[in-house]
């Protein structure tokens, strides 16, 4: 067998031993696999169907509202017709002194009294005032903004003021011939907006995912990389397995290739698994909110080209700071900060208009996978930008792995503080 | 008849920064023998044994190995070495026999001769029923098993031993010291590194005793014995791997320069022997 076989077998030899480990806790499955799956479908799907649901719980109950009006004055019979509509028992009650309707007087401790034992929710204070209009009043509303029942009972009642304040305003307008576009839409566009966007509803989703699937990739696959990354290095230095594995006739440089590879695969499965559990998300929002996104096939296997040259870059660079731990929680230390080193240039690219973007954009470190991901996002083939970031990308990558090879040679690998 | 020396460490030296680990030291190894690296903690034998598979490079000096009687270096030497560190090394999500099995695939071995070595091994060590099992849950005589097993697998020429009878319970350490005896009856090499005397006596041809980093004396236990006028290997221990500052004591000078003058004569005449 040739000396090139015999080292690519050992690489592999490694790397299944590696991934076997792996797969056999449960945690990492956990950490992953299921947690990367399900991240985006709980953030789309199961979060806004939860707030939906509780939303619509809390507006399903009745709430208690007091009215205050002068004692010489009824509430508008029309207002109290829109706050029957939204739910809202209401009892009257005279307005006191208060030379300011929105300063709470007395009424302010009887209100916190009856929010904690349930029977009332807020104060409506009206007072009408002289105008040309055909109801003219002044109101406030008394609350309590941290308690969730008095704040659900405030928002009713403006939704209902407004709603009765537009009615006031039409019948104004009518009295005088006029309608309500004349006055405050005299200059109107025509048709809807999305219409005259020349842009399809896919091409839209594309720009919309463009703008943190990028990040929220960089990021987890930054994220995905450091568990295992420690567990193979100092983990295994912890653990006092690593003179036991140096001792063997394999090189060292064989070694870290084939820890490298079993690291960069856990991490790319762990962000093909992201991908999936969004795609899912995304078609399952395609039904109503969103529209699936137009992405060719070539858009698709650039954007998985930019994610896999990523991974491997960041993994090298988690093993070569990992290895130079001698514990778990001294890598884990060093490493947890460097997150940012990921993170900070990737939202920076966010930013970068890339329109007229200049090369030299896609030879920077990180940046070039975040502008790359965008591009392939928004359906922009560059033939430039695509040579120079794949090359600069693997050069980086190559440069990393070098470095965590050398950083595999030092001698005190073999010392373990077990 | 001449020993074929396997191992020959020629002018070491070790420095870890400030430290002095091993101080240009000189020590061959030959075929066929069982040698015991005897010193406390801190002497200077696990980085020797580190140095003898490679692990560590000397600082001055070189460690040169012998395949069939030409030199070659230690790092080829490799394939030829079996390694059972202090700490065994398992990993714990694996079981018994992957464990052996990872080793041995990296060597270059296939499975079934791997497994058929294993298997002869493990039935001395009584070990068999426990090859399936992971090794998570085993005791430190089942890992020290386990490792003695995944050094053997690829039948090495040289096996070396950090401590392995440390933490032992009174029938596995017996095991283990069974097996080493055997391997050296049946022409095997073994380095074995102890701080129990007892043990050494039992097991091995030959003692080296490391303190300070220096070897202080290095022959078989009974040329031991003699060369310090004592009657059992801890009293010649101590002998041996007394301070040295004690020479500054104007009463004990010719007493200490007897030592020396009888230690050289000694490692010359352990030379000669075999050579």
């Amino acid at each position: 067998m040739s000396k090139a076989r015999i080292r690519l077998r050992r690489i592999f030899v490694v790397t299944q031993k590696e991934i076997v480990d792996f797969v056999r806790d449960w945690r990492t499955i956990l950490a992953m696999v299921f947690v990367p799956i399900l991240i985006f479908p709980v953030l789309f799907i199961a979060l806004p169907l939860f707030l939906q649901g509780e939303a619509a719980e809390i507006q399903q109950m009745d709430l208690y509202v007091q009215l205050q009006t002068e004692d010489s004055e009824n509430p508008p019979a029309e207002l109290l017709t829109l706050i029957n509509d939204a739910n809202i028992l209401w009892t009257e009650s005279v307005l006191g002194e208060e030379t300011e309707l929105s300063i709470p007087g007395d009424d302010g401790a009887i209100l916190t009294a009856g929010i904690e034992n349930g029977t009332l929710h807020a104060i409506l204070r009206m007072r009408s005032t002289e105008s040309n209009a055909s109801e003219s009043w002044n109101y406030s509303v008394i609350y309590d903004s941290t308690h969730e029942l008095s704040r659900e009972a405030a928002n009713r009642l403006f939704d209902s003021i407004i709603s009765w304040e537009n009615d006031v305003i039409n019948a104004t307008l009518a009295a005088h011939d006029l309608s309500r576009q004349e006055v405050f839409d005299p200059i109107h566009r025509e048709g809807e907006s999305s219409d005259s966007n020349i842009a399809t509803e896919g091409e839209l989703s594309a720009m919309t995912l463009a703008m943190f699937i990028p990040l929220v990739v960089a990021l987890w696959t930054a994220t995905a990389g450091i568990q295992p990354a420690i567990d193979l290095t100092a983990g295994e230095r912890e653990r006092g397995t690593m003179e036991a594995l140096l001792s063997t006739p394999v090189a060292r440089s064989d070694l870290l290739m084939g820890k490298w590879l079993a690291v960069a695969t856990v991490a790319c499965v762990s962000v093909i698994a992201q991908l999936g559990g969004l795609l899912f998300a995304i078609s399952f929002l395609a039904a109503g909110a969103m529209a699936m996104p137009s992405i060719t096939l070539v858009d698709g296997l650039l954007l998985l080209l930019s994610v896999l040259l990523f991974a491997i870059f960041t993994v090298a660079i988690e093993i070569a700071v990992a290895v130079r731990a001698h514990s778990v929680k001294e890598a884990g230390a060093t490493l947890g900060p460097l997150i940012l080193v990921f993170i900070g240039p990737t939202m920076f690219a966010q930013f970068v208009n890339l329109e007229g973007i200049e090369n030299w954009w896609f030879a920077m470190p990180i940046f070039n996978v975040t502008l790359a991901m965008r591009e392939a996002l928004m359906g922009i083939h560059d033939p430039t930008h695509i040579v120079i970031w794949v090359v600069t990308c693997l050069s980086y990558a190559i440069g990393a792995v070098l470095w965590a090879s050398r950083q595999f040679n030092r001698e005190d690998l073999v010392e373990s503080i077990s | 008849m001449l020993k074929q020396s396997l191992l020959a460490v020629t002018g070491v030296t070790k420095r870890f920064g400030d430290i002095i680990a091993l101080d240009n030291i000189d020590v061959n190894f030959h075929a066929g023998e069982v040698v015991g690296l005897v010193g406390g903690n801190g002497a200077g034998k696990t980085t020797l044994l580190r140095l003898l598979c490679g692990l560590y490079r000397p600082t001055e000096g070189e460690v040169q190995g012998s395949i069939d009687g030409v030199n070659t270096s230690i790092h080829d030497m490799r394939g030829c070495v079996g390694v059972v560190p202090e700490s065994t090394g398992l990993y714990s999500r694996l079981t018994a026999w992957e464990n052996i099995r990872y080793h041995s695939r990296l060597i270059g071995l296939d499975d079934d001769r791997a497994w058929s070595r294993t298997h002869r091994f493990s039935t001395a060590l009584d070990f068999t029923d426990s090859l399936h099992r992971p090794t998570r849950g085993f005791s430190k005589g089942m890992r020290q098993k386990t490792a003695l097993l995944r050094a053997l697998v690829h039948g090495p020429k040289i096996l070396l031993l950090d401590e392995p009878t440390n933490g032992l319970d009174v029938t596995s350490a017996r095991a283990v010291r069974k097996l080493v005896r055997q391997l050296g009856d049946e022409g095997g090499t073994v380095i074995y590194s102890t701080h129990n005397l007892a043990e050494a006596q039992q097991v091995c041809d030959r003692i080296v005793i490391i303190h300070n980093g220096t070897i202080r004396a290095d022959g078989g236990p009974d040329e031991l014995l003699q060369a310090t006028d004592t009657s059992d290997l801890e009293s010649a221990y101590v002998e041996l791997t007394k301070d040295e500052a004690r020479a500054d004591l104007p009463e004990s000078e010719g007493k200490v320069a007897s030592f020396w003058r009888r230690l050289m004569t000694f490692r010359v005449k352990g030379g000669e022997n075999n050579e």
